[in-house]
């Protein structure tokens, strides 16, 4: 059986809607800080979210934006696998990380900075929040490309053991911040049709943070 | 040494960036981590960023912070002693 699209959300430095439908968000408190006022509207309480860098959170809360209905939630599994996309890798947080080895007044490495400089920390995050176990992977590429996504989904789905991949680009770099993210499976057929999904990385999201 | 504590607490909740955390909010003798504030090893890493960025302690031994990292109270007491600014 082919894989389908089940669920997808998208989030943007000012907007979340999961299966094309806006997802309300309280106000949001300044500038920059719709991703906090995301995960107070998500009525979620993981206080490790804080900690994350921007790509993290940004795949964090797309991940939660799609599995928060699903059941059972954080129960063990093997059966589902993460497969994310970006363009700019873990770029914004390197440049962190290097300001905090070159500041004047001496040269104190941050130790949580460092941990954020990979961008498939984003893949570990979304596993351990949901207690994950299957296949991760992250892949830098120019453009998401919503059909080589759902081949390699495929091809996880493939393998005999996982039953659904959470596919996603999470991109976060100067003003372009953003995550799409699909829920993959062949079981619920026959899905929401790509052709139907208006997300393009073509055209830049602008983001004053 | 109150004062110390309160600077400590609120420097705490900076650089670990925690969120819902008030400096009211944290016992003076709770402990760092497991239970109370749970703090990470990452966390532990920053803690001793901070001591040395801050009040000028270098911690050589990994196992020294196990002991100065017990609680708020423990740690203000080891700075007040140690700080060299």
């Amino acid at each position: 059986m082919p894989q389908v699209i089940r669920k997808y959300c998208h989030v943007t430095h000012r907007s979340a809607t999961v299966n094309g439908k806006a997802f309300p968000v309280a106000e949001v408190d300044g500038e920059g800080k719709f991703l906090t006022a995301l995960y107070r509207s998500l009525k979620i309480d993981y206080p490790k979210f804080f900690k994350m860098d921007s790509l993290s959170k940004l795949g964090f809360l797309a991940s939660e934006l799609i599995l928060r209905d699903e059941e059972p939630r954080f129960a063990p599994r093997e059966d589902v696998a993460i497969l994310c996309f970006n363009r700019s890798a873990s770029l914004a947080t390197d440049a962190l990380y290097q300001v905090t080895i070159r500041r004047g007044d001496g040269c104190y490495p941050s130790p949580s900075l460092f941990v954020y400089t990979l961008p498939n920390i984003v893949t570990g995050e979304i596993a351990i929040r949901n207690k994950f176990f299957g296949e991760t992977s992250f892949y830098v590429c120019k453009e998401w490309d919503v059909q080589q996504a759902l081949r390699m989904a495929g091809q996880i789905l493939c393998d005999g053991r996982t039953r659904a991949v959470l596919a996603a680009w999470v991109e976060c770099f100067e003003e372009a911040c953003e995550a799409f993210m699909m829920l993959v499976d062949t079981e619920n057929q026959p899905g929401i049709p790509p052709e139907e999904i208006a997300f393009s990385t073509s055209k830049k999201t602008t983001w004053k943070n | 040494m109150e004062e110390l504590i309160l600077q400590l607490k609120q420097e705490i909740i900076r650089v670990l960036n925690l969120e819902d955390v008030t400096p009211a909010g944290i016992a003076d003798s709770a402990p760092l981590f497991g239970e109370g504030l749970g703090l990470d090893s990452i966390d532990a890493l920053e803690l001793i960023v901070l001591m040395e960025k801050r009040y000028g302690i270098k911690l050589k031994d990994p196992a020294q912070g196990r002991e100065i990292f017990t609680s708020i109270r423990v740690m203000a007491e080891y700075i007040h002693a140690n700080r060299t600014k």
